[in-house]
Order: structure tokens, then C-alpha cells, then sequence
């Protein structure tokens, strides 16, 4: 008993036909990555040759392999990882395999249905969704940036992380991962993905700005706020310092409270990592402090924040 | 103006053939009833009253399953095989309306599918999804694994395309996915039984 035969028009079949179709022609872009003990990963082909991946999926840096969607296996090597955006980059020895077509930023619009594709094994996988949600520029908590905030509204199951989201006509919205936001599926939008693989392409890591200190946010007193006539409520009160790191070698004090840097206010932690970017290593920064009740402007040199391996 | 053309596609067309796709499942499902709490689904696989259901939602010799017009009526076991999870039920009735079995070698990931059961006894409950990922063993088909929202007493349903042709029978859900046993596992289960179509039987 069926509703109808499957010659008919109708708009369920041609919606079903059109997703499965995407998901094979996409699908065949979509690898397994073997740098984990249980299941192998997800990644897909960004570029000719070029791997895109979520970085916490990858175990290891070495000793990696790739299935291809015709089943066929290659050898990988790990071109480099950013932990702060979750994202790794592999270079392919076999470049046969054609690269994925991205998506426009318009196109990055909640209510768009979405496929999440993966192939933690040899089959390829599937589930279906919806752009859920999406945001400007957000900082990630290592302190990446990523262009657009955007959460899908689909189940997450095992090769989510690192696979693609597409979008219904076949184009590549970003990469999917789990490891950003606790039990959320997001997706790292394409120029995300672009400027990370450009960088560690180039120099094999993501380099950012660093101060080699830990801070608390401090809510500061009316009384001080007037006198010294500070716009905002919120410092950022030095609770530890790296020794003979940046911000040690140029003065600044446990204790002292940061309210501005280059004459931006920083009122969190997120103000502190936005001004940190790769291009400011090397450079002088004035960060503006509250000591002993007055203020102070300290020149700290920025250095590099050292490689942490690991995921 | 797109907003409104959507809803006028959701509201007419869409709508519309998913309740068909609802209603035709309904024809070949049945409700399976053991003991007191025991609640499952089955397909009407052959329309003289031949049930396939899951293993596990079959445990006795018989069942009562209620159709999709409401008559009740009593089922005896005629195979089961509880490795692959999956039994035969009679019900002494002709005329069913019976169920199309769907290929698995044509099937790809992505593709929409429907489930209709009995999810914690709530009958009649269609679910929508896609296929996630198909699988076999040894290179034949082992099982259909699908983005879709099912619970105990969606066992033994079908799980559908567009088209309301069974593609498997829900078995379980692990993971969030659900899994159906493909409709030619059925069909070789039933023929490893001497079970044989109407059509078929010798005079």
C-alpha cells in the first residue's frame, strides 16, 4: 500500500531525491580520518589535496590515514592545529579527490534546511537539520575567532565533528564540531575555515597574541570610577603573572586592575583575548591599570602564545 | 512572498502527502499487545493475515494486535528467529491491506523516510527523518540506521520512503539513530521459515 507511485510528482519525493542527491555529491568530498582509537573521524576535501578536520578528533599528529569516499586508503600528514578554533588541517598524497563547493555568507540564514554529513567508517552518514541560530564574530573559549557564530538544529552522532554542513543545493556552509560548545552542534563558517587552513598552510600553527598572565573580572567602586572618571564597571584584576613573560618584563603588578588596552575598554576576558590577535606578537601594546587607587598606563612588548600540543 | 508560497506549499502539497503517507502506513501497522505493559508494532507483510514484527516484541506463542480498523484479534507465532530479532505472526483474517516491501540497494543517505508505531504506547505516532547511514555485513544488508526520533513500541513498525514502501521493520535505537532491519532480511527470514506468499502457494 503506497501513497502514490514512484514515477508521480510530488513534493516529498523530489525533497527526499534532492537531499540524497546532495548528500552523495557532497558525500564523495567527505573522508575518514584513522587518528583515534575508537572510530575513525570525519574530514572533508577544502582544497585540492587538503584535508579540513576538527582538531579535537585527531589523537594523534602522526601515523594518520585517509579512506576515500571510493574506499580506497592514503596516507595523511598533519599540516598543523588550531585547539582555539578546533580546527586541523591534513595535506592528502592523493589529489584526485575533488574539493567541496562553499557557500555564500548570505547564505548563512536561520531556517535553511541543512545536512550534516560524516564518515567515521567506511559508509557515509547523514542527518538532517536546520541553521538554528546565527551571530557575528565570537571568540571561542581558547580564545579563537570565529567570523560567525552559527548552531544547527540537528542530532549529533558519532563523525559529526569535522564533517560538513551543507546546505540543501550541495554548498558547503562550514565544518561541523561538537567541541566548542558543550554538547552543541555549531558549524565553523567557511571564512573561518579559509583564514585557518591559509595560516597553518603557511606557518603550520595559528600564531596569537599573549600576555602571560591570568585575570578575574572585578566590579569596580562608584567612588573610584568617579574620581578617576572611568566609563565602564568592570576591570580585569591581574591574579597571576607568567614570570619574565610580556606582561611581567613591561611592569605590570599582581593586583593591578586592566581597564583599557591601546585605549579600548576591556571589562572581560574576551576583551583581553579580542585585542590579541596574531598580528599584535611583537608589537607595543599601553594597557591602562588601576594601581593603588590611581591610574597608570604600562608598555607591555606582545609576545607569541607558546604551542600547546594537544587537542 | 517567499514566506507565504512556503506556507502555502506546507499547508497544501507537503501537508497533504504527508498525512497520506501517514494514512497508508497506518493501514499496514498493526498494534501488538503481550501481557499487560507489552507494547510493539508489526507490518502486514501478506494481505492473509501473515504479521512481521521484532523477536523481542513477540516473546510468547501468540499476541493480540489490534489493526488499523480497530478489530482485534488474536495472532499465533509461526517463526521466530531471536539472533536476527525478528518474528512472524498469523492472524486467521484475508484481505489485509499489506505492505509493499521497499529495495535496499537503490537507498542513499539523506533520503527522507517515515516511521509509524506505537512509541510508549502512544498509537498511531508517525515520526520523519532521514536515512543516516545504510550498513552490511559481509556485503549484504544489515541494517538501516536513520536520523529519527523512535522509542520502545515503535519496534516491529515500519520504517518507509516517500512513497509509504517498507524499507525495514524499527528494532532499536542506539545512539539517538534509529536502526530497521531491512525489508530483503525479512523477506530471507521468512523464506528460511517455509513461509511463502499467497500468491505463490501451490494449489
Amino acid at each position: 500500500m503506497t501513497t502514490s507511485a514512484p514515477g508521480q510528482t510530488s513534493v516529498l519525493a523530489g525533497l527526499s531525491r534532492d537531499l540524497a542527491a546532495t548528500a552523495e555529491a557532497v558525500g564523495r568530498s567527505v573522508v575518514a580520518i584513522h587518528a583515534r582509537r575508537r572510530i575513525p573521524s570525519s574530514g572533508v576535501v577544502w582544497r585540492s589535496g587538503i584535508v579540513v578536520t576538527a582538531s579535537h578528533t585527531l589523537n594523534r599528529d602522526e601515523d594518520i590515514s585517509v579512506t576515500l569516499a571510493s574506499g580506497r586508503s592514503t596516507t595523511a600528514s598533519l599540516a598543523g592545529r588550531d585547539p582555539s578554533t578546533d580546527l586541523a588541517v591534513l595535506r592528502l598524497e592523493d589529489a584526485a579527490v575533488p574539493p567541496v563547493e562553499r557557500a555564500e555568507e548570505t547564505d548563512l540564514q536561520v531556517g535553511r534546511l541543512v545536512l550534516a554529513l560524516g564518515r567515521p567508517g567506511p559508509n557515509l552518514t547523514a542527518s538532517l537539520g536546520i541553521v538554528s541560530a546565527v551571530g557575528g564574530e565570537w571568540r571561542t573559549w581558547q580564545g579563537g575567532k570565529v567570523d560567525r557564530f552559527v548552531r544547527l538544529d540537528l542530532s549529533i552522532y558519532d563523525g559529526f565533528s569535522g564533517g560538513p554542513s551543507v546546505e540543501a543545493s550541495g554548498r558547503v556552509l562550514g565544518i561541523n564540531t561538537s567541541g566548542l560548545a558543550r554538547a552543541m552542534a555549531l558549524s565553523l563558517p567557511a571564512a573561518t575555515v579559509d583564514r585557518v587552513t591559509d595560516q597553518l598552510l603557511s606557518s603550520g600553527r595559528v600564531s596569537r597574541g599573549y600576555l602571560g598572565l591570568a585575570a578575574q573580572p572585578l566590579e569596580l567602586p562608584d567612588a573610584l570610577r568617579e574620581r578617576l572618571g572611568l566609563p565602564g564597571r568592570v576591570g580585569l584584576v591581574i591574579v597571576n603573572l607568567e614570570p619574565a613573560g610580556p606582561a611581567e618584563q613591561g611592569g605590570l603588578l599582581l593586583g593591578d586592575i586592566i581597564v583599557a588596552l591601546d585605549g579600548r575598554e576591556v571589562g572581560d576576558y574576551s576583551d583581553l583575548l579580542a585585542a590579541l590577535g596574531g598580528d599584535r606578537v611583537g608589537k607595543s601594546a599601553v594597557v591602562q591599570v588601576v594601581r593603588a587607587g590611581e591610574q597608570r598606563s604600562v608598555n607591555v612588548v606582545i609576545g607569541e602564545r607558546p604551542a600547546k600540543r594537544g587537542r | 512572498m517567499a514566506a507565504h508560497r512556503l506556507a502555502a506549499l506546507a499547508a497544501g502539497p507537503l501537508g497533504a502527502e504527508l498525512s497520506g503517507l501517514a494514512d497508508s502506513l497506518r493501514r499496514i501497522t498493526v498494534h501488538v499487545h503481550t501481557g499487560r505493559w507489552g507494547h510493539g508494532s508489526g507490518v502486514i507483510w501478506w494481505g492473509d493475515g501473515l504479521i512481521v514484527t521484532n523477536a523481542h516484541v513477540a516473546p510468547g506463542a501468540g499476541a493480540q494486535v489490534r489493526l488499523a480498523d480497530g478489530r482485534m484479534l488474536d495472532a499465533r507465532l509461526v517463526a521466530r528467529e531471536p539472533d536476527r530479532d525478528l518474528a512472524a505472526l498469523r492472524v486467521i483474517t484475508t484481505g489485509l491491506p499489506a505492505a509493499v516491501p521497499g529495495e535496499f540497494d537503490g537507498l542513499r543517505p539523506g533520503e527522507l523516510v517515515a516511521a509509524l508505531g506505537h512509541p510508549y504506547g502512544v498509537p498511531e505516532a508517525l515520526s520523519i527523518g532521514v536515512i543516516h547511514e545504510l550498513t552490511r555485513d559481509h556485503g549484504t544488508p544489515a541494517w538501516i540506521r536513520a536520523d529519527i526520533r523512535l522509542a520502545p513500541g515503535n519496534s516491529g513498525g515500519p520504517l518507509a520512503d516517500v512513497y509509504g514502501r517498507v524499507l525495514g521493520l524499527n528494532t532499536l535505537v542506539a545512539g539517538g539513530l534509529g536502526f530497521a532491519i531491512p525489508a530483503p532480511v525479512v523477506a530471507g527470514f521468512l523464506r528460511r521459515a517455509g513461509l511463502v506468499p499467497p500468491g505463490e502457494r501451490a494449489a
